[in-house]
């Protein structure tokens, strides 16, 4: 059998897994937006920790940081340092916002922030930015897919027909089965892109050069400006590789990530979650350096450095492993791409659609517009797939920073201090972080070699702090009512029942 | 506004036990290990340590601390 049959057909066999996974979780869907929407706040540990890892580590985790190690050396893992930060983030944050979501029905971060600012203003500013910076990741993600399948079809199924098939079986299981299934393929996916990506980096290792040492033995011998820092091209700078720490841990603000820790059975789970997550997410970087360190040996002239993993997989791996770890691909870009279309429908259903059209409607009907939002998003996606847009371009490249920049406002909530922000404060950050990150990345990247993210984030953090000098803050009630429930949750004091009006 | 209406909880951003602080204490300092001026005494290849070179490993070691800090902080339920 040709290894191109062998290879495609795997994946349509992993794809053929996720769609059933997809109807049996249908099957145990009952039409509640709870349910639907936040898998009825009840994940536990395996199934949370599954879908967080497999939804941080995308088609950039198995094919991108590949590529970085691939061009510019060690820096990426410094770099890395973003995947313990993150776990730090979610054990502190992360318990807070599932206690508030919990105590107040909150589904989307637009209802914190809404709730807590007393601003519709801020309710759609939060939900635009939010679909605006994650959408753009549905492209990405469905770039990815689309190149995978193409690849390992040999080009017999076009790049275009390979997007448009993947897509429409995320959004297929998806509707179906809402968050539920979502969890469901994201476990299978994370176990198979994890085991795909340290078997494939391995296989090569042993087959390329005799094993990961004598690798590394060889890449300092040929390469030695690849195990040091800034690298070969000079790229990682103390700022740069700073700010793309700060930039990943953008992530942790986007919609699929704050939702995720809605749907916690426990903050137990989220503790937990925290405390390992980091072992997964910094584990996976091993074999991709191992295979772009290698691969800039092996294959030193590559036009795109993303391709070094599958070039090196079609080279020397046999058919039947190059299929698995394909599938392993797919995996990873769909369990992000899923995601995002469920935060982005979540989003759209409940902040825009719920709150200013149909405010009165059952719990029916929002699933039913929930679906129909999957179909558009499913149709933008593809869209943005296969098209390229200068502006577009320009958008990706702020995307990963975009949703950073609703830290300031969600910190302000969580964590009680003597600093108040007000609406007029956050607005007025955010607008100013997108600003400079507009400026920052794109008129002029990485001012004085400090990454872009850092600079926007700094700006908006002052701006809100110094307009909320002089702006009306929230309510005392408000505060009283969650400032008091972080203070009791978190210290276990009743002081949130104190309040001056009772 | 009148801020005696408003509540004055202790700042949240530091730990109130000395359990939280010293874990709190320990993650920044090896989390700053990870970063200059620390980090550029690690930036070199030999020795090689573990079969690796010496900052992939060192920073290694660096992770491996950090999480362990926060297995530590989770047992001791902080």
């Amino acid at each position: 059998m040709e290894p191109w049959v062998i290879a495609t057909g795997l994946i349509f066999l992993y794809i053929l897994v996720t769609l059933v996974l997809g109807f049996v979780a249908n099957r145990r869907l009952t039409i509640d937006l709870d349910d639907f929407f936040l898998y009825g706040r009840k994940a536990g540990f395996g199934v949370l920790y599954l879908t967080v890892v497999a939804t941080y580590h995308s088609a950039f985790a198995f094919l991108g940081s590949s590529g970085f190690f691939y061009t510019h050396g060690i820096g990426f893992w410094d770099a890395g340092t973003w995947t313990i930060l993150v776990g730090a983030f979610s054990y502190v944050i992360g318990t807070r916002i599932w206690a508030l979501g919990k105590k107040f029905g909150y589904v989307t971060p637009a209802d914190l922030l809404a709730d807590f600012y007393e601003s519709e203003a801020v309710r759609v500013v939060v939900a635009l930015v939010s679909v605006l910076f994650t959408i753009l990741y549905i492209q990405v993600q469905a770039q990815g897919l689309g190149y995978i399948i193409s690849v390992a079809s040999g080009e017999r199924i076009p790049y275009a027909v390979g997007t448009f098939i993947l897509l429409v079986v995320a959004a297929t299981y998806l509707a179906a089965g809402g968050l539920r299934a979502v969890y469901w393929t994201d476990v299978v996916q994370g176990v198979w892109m994890y085991v795909a990506i340290w078997v494939g980096a391995l296989v090569l290792a042993f087959e390329l050069f005799g094993g990961p040492f004598e690798l590394w033995r060889r890449v300092a011998i040929e390469r030695p400006d690849l195990l040091t820092l800034p690298g070969p091209k000079g790229f990682f700078t103390p700022g740069m590789w700073f700010g793309m720490m700060i930039s990943l841990c953008g992530v942790l603000f986007m919609p699929q990530m704050m939702l995720r820790y809605y749907t916690a059975a426990s903050d137990r789970t989220i503790r937990w979650l925290g405390a390992t997550t980091p072992i997964y997410l910094m584990t996976l970087y091993i074999p991709t350096a191992l295979i772009g360190l290698g691969g800039a040996l092996v294959l030193p002239d590559l036009a795109i450095p993303d391709q070094i993993f599958p070039e090196l997989l079609f080279r020397y791996a046999p058919p039947w492993l190059t299929g698995i770890i394909l599938a392993g691909a797919v995996a990873a870009a769909m369990s992000t791409l899923d995601s995002i279309l469920h935060a982005n429908m979540t989003v759209l259903t409940r902040d825009i659609y719920q709150r200013y059209v149909r405010p009165e409607a059952s719990p029916a009907h929002y699933v039913r517009v929930g679906r129909f939002v999957v179909l558009g998003l499913l149709v933008i996606g593809y869209v943005l797939a296969i098209q390229t847009f200068e502006a577009l371009v320009v958008l990706v490249s702020l995307s990963g920073s975009g949703a950073l920049q609703l830290a300031p406002s969600v910190v302000n909530v969580c964590f009680p201090s003597k600093l108040l922000l007000t609406r007029v404060g956050v607005l007025a950050g955010i607008g100013a972080g997108l600003a400079c990150l507009f400026l920052t990345l794109v008129i002029k990247p990485h001012p004085f070699g400090v990454h872009g993210a850092v600079w926007s984030l700094a700006l908006n953090w002052m701006v809100a702090a110094a307009v909320s000098r002089f702006t009306k803050p929230p309510s005392a009630e408000t505060v009283w009512r969650i400032h008091g429930e972080m203070e009791r949750f978190v210290y276990g004091t009743r002081r949130s029942q104190e309040s001056p009006t009772d | 506004m009148d801020r005696r209406d408003y509540p004055r909880f202790a700042s949240h951003f530091v730990p109130r036990t000395t359990t939280g602080r010293r874990g709190l204490l320990l993650f920044l300092i090896f989390f700053a290990l990870a970063e200059p001026p620390v980090l550029l005494l690690a930036n070199r290849i030999e020795p090689f340590v573990l079969g690796m070179p010496f900052l992939y490993t060192y920073l290694l070691a660096v992770y491996i601390a950090l999480i362990a800090v926060l297995l530590w902080i989770h047992h001791r339920d902080v």
